[in-house]
C-alpha cells in the first residue's frame, strides 16, 4: 500500500515535472510583424528593393542575435514611386492589426501623401530615405525620419563655410527659382549666425549667359566668398566669368550643380567650386563595412544600392523601440520611437529631434577637382586662408 | 564705385551692345528692304556658335593650330558660309513662298522654322540637350585697360563687329548691289521698274543678314565659351527690341539700339542694389517708353502704315 502510494506521488511529480519542463521548451518569442513600404515596382523600383532587402537583413540580423524577446517578420508593400498607390498600401499595412510600425518610402511625393493617414489611424510611420522638409514639418507623434532633410544641407553648409572655413564676408546669387533662392537664404542665414555678413544679393535669370556686371560689382566688394543657389548650367557660366575677372574667392553651391555637366562646361575654371549634397558614400559610415558585408553573406539577388542603409536603420530604431516599450502597442511604440535617443545604426546615431527628425546630419561637401566631384576630405584641393590650395 | 570698375562696365556694357547691335542690323534689314519680321533669326545666332564649334574640332583633329591667324580666319569663313547659306534658304523655301500671304503668316512661319532649326539641333547633336563647351579660340593674356580686365576674345569681337559694321555700311552706300538695296527698301515697285531684279535683292538681304547673325553666334560662343540650342531666342528676343528702339528699318538706329541695350543691361545692374533681378525688366521698360514716345523708334524715319 505505502509502496504504490510512493509510486504514485512520484508518477504525480514526474508527470507534473514534464508538463512544466514541456511548458518551458515549447514556449514561443512573440512574433512582432513591422510593415515596409517602398517603390518595388516603376521606375525606382531598383533603389525601392534595394531598401527592402536592407529591411529584411536588419530583422534577419536581429532576430539571428538573440538581442531581443520577439521574433520580428518584414511585411512588405509596394507604394509604386507613386503616392496614390502608396496610400492604399499604407491602408493595407494599417489595416494589418499585427503590424505594430511602418518603415520606408524612398520618394517624397509618397511619404507626403501617407503621413496623414499614419497620423489618422496611428500607426507609427519612420521615413527611410525621403527627403522633402515637410514631411516632419507638421510635427505628427507617429512620424519620424532617419534620413537629414533637405533644409539641413544648408544649415551644416552655412555653418562650416563660417566656423570651419573663415568665411567672414559672403555674397550671394540665386537663380530666383524657388529652389536656388531658398539654398541661397539658409546659407546665409546659417553663415551669420556663425559670424559671417551677407555683403550683397543678386538673383539673376535662368538661361542669363552674362553675368559681368554683377561679378563685377562682387569684385568689388571683395567678398571671401560667393555662393550660388540654382543649378549646372549658369553656375558654370558664374565661375568661368569669375576667372575672366580674376576673381579668387571661394564658390560654394547646392547640389544642383553636382553633376558632370558642371564640371564639363565649366571646364578647368570648375576646379575648387564646393557644393554640399544630402547622404554620405556608405563606407564613410560608422556602421558602413559591416552592413556591406552582412549584406554580401545574406546573397540577395539585388544591391542594396544607395540607400538601403537606410531601410536598415529605419526598421533598426523600430526594432529597438518596441524593446523599450516592452509592449506591441501600437501607441506604445510610437512614444517609445519618439523617445529614441542615440540608437547606433549603420548610418551613425539616430536622435529624434521634437518634430520627429534625426538629428544626425549627413552632408558630403563636394569639392570639383580634375573634372569629378570628390568627397572634401578625400580630395587633393583644400581651403587654407580662405583660398583654394593643392595639399 | 571707382574708376577701375565703372570702365570694367563699360567694357561689359560694349561687348554685349555690339553683339545685340549685330542681332539687331539684320532685324532692321529685314524689315526695310523685304518688309518682314524673320523670327528665325535667332537661329542663325545660335547655328553659328554651333558650326564654329563643330569647325574647331575638325580643324584640331586635321593639325591645324588651335588660335593661331589662319584657324580664326578659317572658322570665320565657315561661320559665314553657313550663315550666308541659312539665309538663301530662308528666303527661298520659307520667305518667299509667303511673300503675297498677310504679314502674320511670315511671322508663324519664321517662327515654325525657328522651332524646327533649334530642335534639330538639341536631337542630331551629340548631347545636344545639354550645353556645350565652346573652345578656346584665342589664347592670350587678359588685357589690363586702366584697372579693367578685358578677355582678348572681348576685344576681338568688339573690333570684328565694327569691321563687319564698317564693311557693311561701305557696301550699302557705295556699290551697285547696295544701290539696289536700299532703291528697294525706299520703294519696292520703283525699284522692279527701273530693272532691279528684287527677288535677287531679297536674296542678297537675307543672306548679309544672316551672315551677321551667325558672326554674332560666334562672337557669343568666344565671349561666353558655353553654348546652347536654345541660346537664340534670348538673343533674338534683345536683337528685334533694340531694333524697334533704334526704328525698324534704319540700319544706323538698330546698332545705336544694340548698344542702348547692352549699357542698359550692364547699368541697370551696377547702379542699382540686386539690379540683376530688374535687368530685363528695366530694359524693356525702356523700350516701352521709347517706343510710347516715339513709335516709330529712335531713328525711325517715318511711322510704319502698310496700306
Amino acid at each position: 500500500m505505502k509502496l504504490k502510494k510512493l509510486l504514485c506521488s512520484l508518477v504525480a511529480a514526474g508527470l507534473a515535472m514534464s508538463l512544466v519542463a514541456g511548458c518551458g521548451g515549447e514556449k514561443k518569442q512573440e512574433v512582432v510583424k513591422i510593415g515596409f513600404l517602398a517603390p518595388l515596382t516603376g521606375g525606382n523600383a531598383a533603389l525601392g528593393i534595394g531598401l527592402k532587402n536592407s529591411a529584411q537583413l536588419a530583422v534577419d540580423t536581429a532576430n539571428a542575435s538573440g538581442k531581443y524577446p520577439y521574433k520580428f517578420e518584414l511585411v512588405a508593400a509596394d507604394d509604386g514611386g507613386d503616392p496614390s498607390t502608396a496610400v492604399a498600401a499604407a491602408n493595407k499595412l494599417i489595416a494589418d492589426k499585427s503590424i505594430v510600425a511602418v518603415a520606408g518610402h524612398f520618394n517624397s511625393g509618397c511619404a507626403l501623401a501617407t503621413v496623414p493617414v499614419f497620423h489618422k489611424n496611428g500607426c507609427a510611420l519612420v521615413v527611410a530615405s525621403a527627403i522633402h522638409p515637410d514631411i516632419t514639418e507638421k510635427g505628427y507623434k507617429e512620424i519620424t525620419r532617419v534620413m537629414t532633410h533637405s533644409n539641413v544641407q544648408n544649415e551644416y553648409a552655412g555653418e562650416r563655410a563660417a566656423k570651419e572655413w573663415g568665411v567672414k564676408t559672403l555674397c550671394l546669387i540665386n537663380d530666383r527659382t524657388d529652389y536656388g533662392k531658398t539654398n541661397a537664404e539658409q546659407f546665409a542665414e546659417a553663415a551669420v549666425k556663425n559670424g559671417a555678413t551677407v555683403l550683397s544679393e543678386d538673383g539673376i535669370a535662368i538661361g542669363q549667359q552674362d553675368f559681368s556686371a554683377v561679378l563685377t560689382n562682387i569684385k568689388a566688394k571683395n567678398p571671401d566668398a560667393i555662393y550660388f543657389g540654382g543649378v549646372a548650367t549658369e553656375a558654370a557660366l558664374i565661375r568661368r566669368q569669375m576667372k575672366d575677372l580674376q576673381m579668387d574667392c571661394l564658390m560654394f553651391s547646392d547640389s544642383g550643380i553636382i553633376s558632370d555637366t558642371f564640371n564639363k562646361i565649366a571646364g578647368p575654371a570648375a576646379d575648387g567650386v564646393i557644393a554640399f549634397n544630402i547622404g554620405k558614400p556608405l563606407a564613410e559610415l560608422p556602421g558602413g563595412k559591416k552592413f556591406m558585408e552582412d549584406y554580401a553573406k545574406a546573397k540577395f539577388a539585388e544591391p542594396y544600392e544607395n540607400y538601403g542603409h537606410f531601410g536598415y536603420d529605419a526598421v533598426g530604431v523600430i526594432m529597438d523601440a518596441v524593446n523599450r516599450a516592452k509592449s506591441t502597442d501600437r501607441a506604445k511604440v510610437i512614444d517609445a520611437l519618439r523617445a529614441t535617443k542615440g540608437y547606433q545604426g549603420v548610418i551613425g546615431e539616430t536622435t529624434f529631434d521634437e518634430k520627429g527628425q534625426t538629428q544626425n546630419k549627413l552632408i558630403t561637401a563636394f569639392i570639383s577637382e580634375d573634372g569629378k566631384w570628390l568627397s572634401y576630405e578625400k580630395a587633393d584641393l583644400q581651403i587654407v586662408d580662405k583660398k583654394i590650395v593643392k595639399k | 564705385m571707382t574708376g577701375a570698375v565703372l570702365t570694367q562696365q563699360f567694357f561689359n556694357a560694349l561687348s554685349l551692345g555690339v553683339m545685340y547691335a549685330l542681332i539687331a542690323v539684320g532685324f532692321t534689314l529685314f524689315f526695310g528692304v523685304i518688309e518682314v519680321v524673320n523670327f528665325a533669326h535667332g537661329e542663325v545666332f545660335m547655328l553659328g556658335a554651333f558650326a564654329a564649334m563643330i569647325a574647331s574640332g575638325v580643324f584640331v583633329s586635321c593639325g591645324l593650330t588651335q588660335g593661331s591667324l589662319l584657324f580664326i580666319l578659317l572658322i570665320l569663313a565657315v561661320v559665314i558660309i553657313i550663315g550666308a547659306l541659312f539665309g538663301a534658304v530662308l528666303e527661298k523655301y520659307i520667305v518667299s513662298p509667303m511673300r503675297d500671304a498677310p504679314d502674320i503668316m511670315t511671322l508663324l512661319i519664321t517662327l515654325g522654322a525657328s522651332i524646327v532649326v533649334r530642335e534639330a539641333v538639341m536631337l542630331f547633336v551629340p548631347d545636344g540637350r545639354n550645353p556645350q563647351t565652346f573652345p578656346v579660340l584665342v589664347e592670350m593674356d587678359t588685357i589690363h585697360f586702366g584697372g579693367a580686365l578685358v578677355k582678348p576674345e572681348t576685344l576681338l569681337c568688339i573690333v570684328l563687329s565694327i569691321i563687319m559694321i564698317a564693311g557693311m555700311h561701305r557696301f550699302i552706300q557705295n556699290t551697285t548691289y547696295g544701290r539696289y538695296i536700299r532703291a528697294t527698301a525706299q520703294d519696292r515697285g520703283a525699284a522692279m521698274m527701273m530693272g532691279i531684279d528684287v527677288k535677287k535683292i531679297f536674296i542678297f538681304t537675307l543672306i548679309i543678314g544672316s551672315i551677321l547673325g551667325s558672326v554674332a553666334g560666334l562672337m557669343n560662343g568666344m565671349t561666353y565659351n558655353i553654348i546652347k540650342f536654345n541660346m537664340g531666342f534670348a538673343a533674338s528676343i534683345k536683337g528685334f527690341a533694340a531694333a524697334v528702339v533704334g526704328g525698324l528699318g534704319n540700319i544706323y538706329g538698330a546698332i545705336i539700339g544694340g548698344l542702348l541695350l547692352g549699357f542698359m543691361e550692364i547699368f541697370t545692374v551696377s547702379f542699382i542694389t540686386d539690379g540683376s533681378s530688374y535687368q530685363d525688366m528695366i530694359s524693356f521698360i525702356i523700350v516701352i517708353i521709347c517706343l510710347v514716345f516715339r513709335p516709330a523708334g529712335l531713328f525711325g524715319e517715318k511711322a510704319y502704315e502698310k496700306v
